[in-house]
């Protein structure tokens, strides 16, 4: 019977055919947009272990051997982070990092190949003069979190390193950062898997309506088929294997396909920076159980979905001879979008304490209402439709209207994926631009991008005197100027301070409040803009004489900026090294910037897919409208009429569903940012506008390519009595 | 021709004079070509004599034309037999179907049940003439397909008819 | 005993009704035309009697047993190895040869490839369809898909041979050719043929004819 079953299908003729195949490409594509966002998964993990060296300082003791002295600092170059690992060994089996042959010794140092690459290119005032000694070789990939990684593994004696606040380690850290709650380098795993998943999701919606309308291509010659079948004495058991067959088919010629999409776009995929930093291709890889469970899962699902699908028509003998009216959608479709929007309001001002259960929260929100939509799709159609057909003047309308009302499914069908599309950009940009507009992201010329600062905290040590501050700093061609910022003690606490006079000669950081004389600044100078900076009740002439808060030198260009920075590090190893406000922000900002690659990679991903959607039901419909058109034309209906009705038939679901998609994506984006983070929503820009633009601007493009063609199909034999 | 048993039955309507008997039959039977007095006497003469019908007491000094003729027991049972029993089943049977439905009406029998009779009949006919037609040769074959094709051409009348069944009451109730 | 008998049986499409108390007895081996007037339900009396449809009211026996309180899986095989079905148009499976088609029902009952493409062979030669096995259904004359459809009804040699409308869409001529072949190879395996048709001439190849008016048979006389 199975063996029957696959010949019927194989041999189908080129409808069923065509069918087939455009069944199994959906299914290719959705099998790749599974398998990226696991193997993405298993490669975060893989990248947050390989960080986990670098936590060494937080290792656990381990008695007896040798142990290791060890110093990290995070150092800037044009706004990347290099990663400086000092190291003194203290013993001759002192535990060795990965990646190196050996510990350097005082005076060596080894480097990452992008470090190598950036070191051979640049001016040595710039970069190569930090770090002290000679190059002695290339840090292995086992060591280095993304191929682009800037680490640097500088040896020290064992003097210096403790005179700069080195740490004891007996090992290496082998703990990856997400399991480790002190570790500071390297990103929790855990956040990023849950927002794949949710991206995993809001991609597979689209793909599986694709699936779903290719399955209903040509159903009404299969289902002819299959009553065909029946009236000769098929049972419906037999019916279902026929159609299961069918589809494990397809599912498993679209997973084989898929696998080999996924395969070829793996390089690709690498190089999106999910976690800020892009993996290694080797990295994105996929287990056994991984693949066994999409190899045998897919196919599955399409042999359960086929049954369900089969299971709503209920093939009689007698086929489709009689086509009854469908029942009309109920208005409790309606309803779960709205449990969605409500779920989502009920957070606002009940924010759930912990990230998962924020995420459980929003996410299961978010699905709720993308469901709500899909379902509700069919009732609002018929609504409007009926209110369209009631007010009909012209018989188009009429028509259309009529036609709508009586079978809204097939309608929203075909834009259900655009739909879906439109609400997820929709509320992923609105939450995008909100978080932008309140966190801002600072602009490169302003002063927290240009300016420089190395703070001497009062942990680190003493302060350093007024020439200790290299002489050079201001000679350095690019360098505007160099401001100290002093430190007044009151007591437990301390203020960083600095006289008006010399503020507002500077300018550029701020002004002094009127009459004041004295002013208490950030130690690093730069401060949120619109920040209002207050007075410090201190006489002028004293500040020169405190001690020295920080250093901040503002730079015209890169090349000066680095040349400073450079400077400054060599004339004070010792803390944090020196970096720009921007740069601290930007570190704070690895949240938004990582949303913000997942909010393109599922608006890239979407439309596409949704557009295929929409060609393919146009398509279907263009087939199934033959023999009522054809039978109207001959009875006088004119062709422009027809064409009409064509248009208005697929005009009113996609602009009705698109207006209360995008509307529901903003109402949804508002909720979820009150909720999370107490913000209002700031309207997007015109990239947005673009976009929504662009897309239904090709639907109906799509949608009014195949008005042509109707002349064609409704000629005069296609209504003859076959 | 039926014109005797058509008499028959407009008398078992009943009693008339030869002339109405005429008109009645030029009217509702024979449209194309009326009936000559001399048939219709003659035809009544001979029912006479079979003592179908008999001539009433008449006025004295009435002529032969206007006197009235009653139907006899006998004439009546002529008339039931007629009627109820189905015409053999030959082709060009129109004028004698026609006749027997427009006297059943007229005589409020039940016109339905005779035309189904006469159906079961009639197909009773061509099942004979279709074993024939596959059994024997292809002359034999000729002959029955001619006789299939009138014997349908008559269930169609007899299908129509029987829709119009109603109608027809109410054209030809007097 | 009969062969097929629907006892006062009735079946309402939605408020209209279609059967008002039909009941007919066919004997094993006789050949029945139901006749009647379009929408007089004489096809859907046929789908009652094949178990096609289950009727609200009343009984169907099929040999003595209720077929109408018979599920829809048992129904189904029922059909598939007891009935055999000629309709008007739209029972071919387009994508299937001539041969695979008469093959159907005993591929669906579990018979191997082989045996029941062996078994639908000499069909083609007996109803005239010589060289014809492996055209599809697109590719056949009208009548030539008729008599592919008497193949495949008769190929397992069933018992009940149910046709509405089998000549419905041919000319007589063809359509005379079809009834002949029909009736020779019922009466060669004593099948018992159920005959809907609203042609006289169609209906005269049977051995009894009844009408069905207004959801009710009304039996003309015996032969």
């Amino acid at each position: 019977m199975i063996r029957f079953a696959i010949r019927l299908t194989v041999v189908g003729g080129r409808e069923a055919v065509t069918r087939l195949v455009i069944i199994a490409g959906a299914v290719a594509l959705g099998v790749a947009l599974l398998l990226a966002p696991i193997a993405a998964t298993n490669a975060l993990g893989a990248q947050n272990q390989r960080y986990a060296w670098l936590n060494t300082a937080v290792a656990p003791t381990v008695k007896g051997g040798d142990s290791l002295l060890w110093l990290i600092h995070g150092d800037y170059y044009h706004g990347r982070t290099i990663g400086r690992v000092e190291v003194a060994a203290q013993g001759a089996h002192a535990p060795l990092p990965p990646g190196i042959p050996r510990l350097p010794r005082p005076g060596e140092y080894y480097v990452s190949p992008a470090l190598g690459e950036l070191l051979a290119t640049t001016p040595p005032a710039e970069l190569g003069d930090r770090f002290p000694g000679h190059d002695i070789g290339v840090i292995g990939d086992a060591a280095l979190p993304s191929p682009d990684s800037l680490l640097v593994v500088i040896g020290r004696t064992p003097a210096d390193l403790t005179a700069l606040g080195a740490t004891r380690a007996t090992q290496i850290m082998t703990t990856a950062p997400s399991g480790c709650g002190q570790c500071y380098a390297g990103f929790n795993a855990n956040d990023i898997a849950v927002a794949l998943s949710v991206v995993a999701a809001a991609l597979i919606f689209p793909v599986l309506i694709f699936i779903a309308t290719a399955t209903r291509l040509a159903a009404a010659r299969r289902e002819q088929r299959f009553a065909a079948m029946r009236l000769v004495g098929a049972t419906p058991r037999q019916i279902s294997l026929l159609s299961a067959v069918e589809s494990t088919l397809a599912a498993a010629v679209g997973t084989a396909v898929g696998l080999g999409l996924f395969l070829a776009a793996r390089p690709s995929l690498a190089r999106i920076p999910f976690t800020g930093e892009r993996f290694f291709v080797a990295d994105l890889s996929l287990t056994a159980p991984d693949l066994l469970g999409v190899a045998l899962g897919v196919p599955a699902g399409a042999v359960v979905a086929a049954g369900l699908a089969l299971r709503r028509v209920r093939i009689s003998p007698l086929g489709v001879s009689r086509r009854v009216t469908p029942r009309p959608p109920r208005g409790w479709r309606a309803l779960p979008l709205v449990v969605g929007l409500a779920e989502l309001g009920y957070f606002v001002g009940r924010r759930p304490a912990s990230t998962n259960g924020q995420l459980i929260a929003y996410v299961t929100g978010f699905v709720v209402i993308l469901v709500g939509l899909v379902l509700a799709g069919p009732w609002l159609t018929m609504q409007s439709a009926r209110v369209l057909a009631g007010r009909a003047r012209r018989p188009a309308t009429l028509i259309a209207g009529r036609r709508l009302a009586d079978d809204p499914r097939a309608a929203f069908r075909s834009v259900s994926g655009l739909i879906v599309a439109l609400f997820v950009t929709t509320v992923a940009t609105g939450a995008i631009t909100t978080f932008v507009a309140h966190r801002g992201a600072p602009r490169t010329d302003s002063v927290e991008a240009t300016a420089v600062h190395k703070i001497f905290w009062p942990e680190d040590g003493p302060a350093p005197t007024p020439a200790r501050i290299p002489a050079g700093l201001g000679s350095i061609p690019g360098v505007r100027d160099v401001t100290l910022v002093h430190r007044a003690d009151d007591g437990g606490h301390w203020l960083a301070v600095i006289t008006c006079s010399d503020l507002d000669r500077l300018a550029v950081y701020g002004r002094c409040p009127p009459g004041a004389r004295v002013a208490a600044v950030n130690p690093g100078l730069v401060d949120t803009p619109g920040t209002e900076i207050e007075a410090a009740d201190l006489d002028p002439a004293a500040v020169a004489g405190l001690p020295i808060m920080s250093v901040v030198v503002n730079t015209a260009n890169h090349a000066a900026l680095e040349q400073a920075r450079t400077l400054l590090e060599n004339a004070f190893p010792r803390g944090q090294p020196p970096a720009s406000e921007g740069e601290r922000e930007a570190d704070n900002s690895q949240d938004l910037v990582r949303l913000q690659q997942l909010a393109s990679v599922v608006i890239i991903g979407s439309l596409p897919i949704a557009g295929c959607s929409l060609a393919v039901s146009v398509a279907s419909g263009l087939s199934d409208r033959r023999r009522p058109f054809s039978l109207l034309r001959l009875t006088g209906v004119q062709l422009a009429t027809l064409r009409q009705v064509v248009a208005i038939e697929s005009l009113l679901p996609l602009l009705a569903s698109a207006a209360v998609a995008i509307g529901l994506g903003f109402l949804a984006a508002e909720l979820f940012l009150r909720a999370q983070l107490g913000y209002t929503l700031t309207p997007p820009g015109w990239v947005y506008y673009a976009v929504v633009t662009g897309g239904l601007a090709l639907s109906l493009t799509i949608i009014a390519s195949t008005l042509p063609l109707l002349q064609r199909i409704t000629g005069p034999d296609t209504a003859r009595n076959e | 021709m039926s014109v005797p048993l058509t008499l028959l039955g407009l008398l078992e309507r009943e009693p008339s004079h030869g002339y109405d008997l005429k008109r009645d039959y030029d009217t509702f039977f024979n449209r194309g070509k009326p009936l000559s007095f001399g048939q219709v006497y003659a035809t009544l003469g001979r029912l006479v004599r079979d003592g179908k019908i008999v001539i009433s007491d008449a006025e004295p000094g009435v002529g032969p034309e206007r006197k009235p003729y009653v139907i006899t027991e006998l004439g009546a049972t002529e008339v039931n037999t007629w009627l109820t029993e189905p015409v053999e089943p030959e082709p060009n049977l129109q004028t004698v179907l026609f006749s027997k439905v427009v006297l059943a009406l007229m005589l409020g029998r039940p016109a339905e049940e005779y035309l189904d009779v006469q159906r079961a009949a009639h197909l009773r006919r061509m099942q004979e003439l279709t074993t024939v037609k596959r059994g024997g040769d292809l002359v034999d074959a000729l002959l029955a397909d001619h006789g299939l094709f009138h014997l349908e051409a008559d269930l169609h009348w007899i299908d129509t008819t029987a829709t119009r069944l109603d109608a027809l009451r109410a054209a030809v109730g007097t | 005993m009969t062969a097929l008998e629907a006892r006062d049986v009735a079946l309402s499409f939605g408020e209209t009704p279609a059967l008002r108390g039909a009941s007919l007895a066919v004997d094993p081996g006789e050949i029945v035309a139901i006749m009647g007037p379009s929408g007089s339900g004489k096809s859907t009396l046929l789908h009652c009697l094949a178990g096609i449809l289950v009727p609200s009211a009343g009984e169907v026996l099929f040999e003595g047993d209720r077929l109408d309180q018979l599920g829809e899986h048992q129904r189904s095989v029922l059909r598939r190895d007891r009935f055999g079905f000629v309709f008007q148009f739209g029972q071919l499976v387009p994508e299937l040869t001539a041969q695979e088609n008469v093959a159907l029902p005993l591929l669906l009952g579990g018979a191997r490839r082989t045996a029941a493409m062996a078994a639908a062979e000499p069909w083609f030669d007996r109803l005239g369809l010589a060289g014809l096995q492996r055209r599809r259904s697109g590719e056949l004359s009208g009548g030539q898909a008729q008599r592919v459809a008497l193949a495949r009804g008769l190929v397992a040699r069933p018992s009940v041979l149910f046709a509405d409308e089998p000549t419905g869409a041919l000319d007589s001529v063809t359509g005379e050719q079809v009834m002949n072949l029909l009736v020779d190879a019922a009466h060669d395996q004593r099948t018992t043929v159920v005959l809907v048709t609203h042609e006289a001439r169609v209906a005269a190849y049977a051995d009894r004819q009844v009408i069905v008016r207004d959801g009710r048979v009304n039996a003309l006389v015996r032969s």
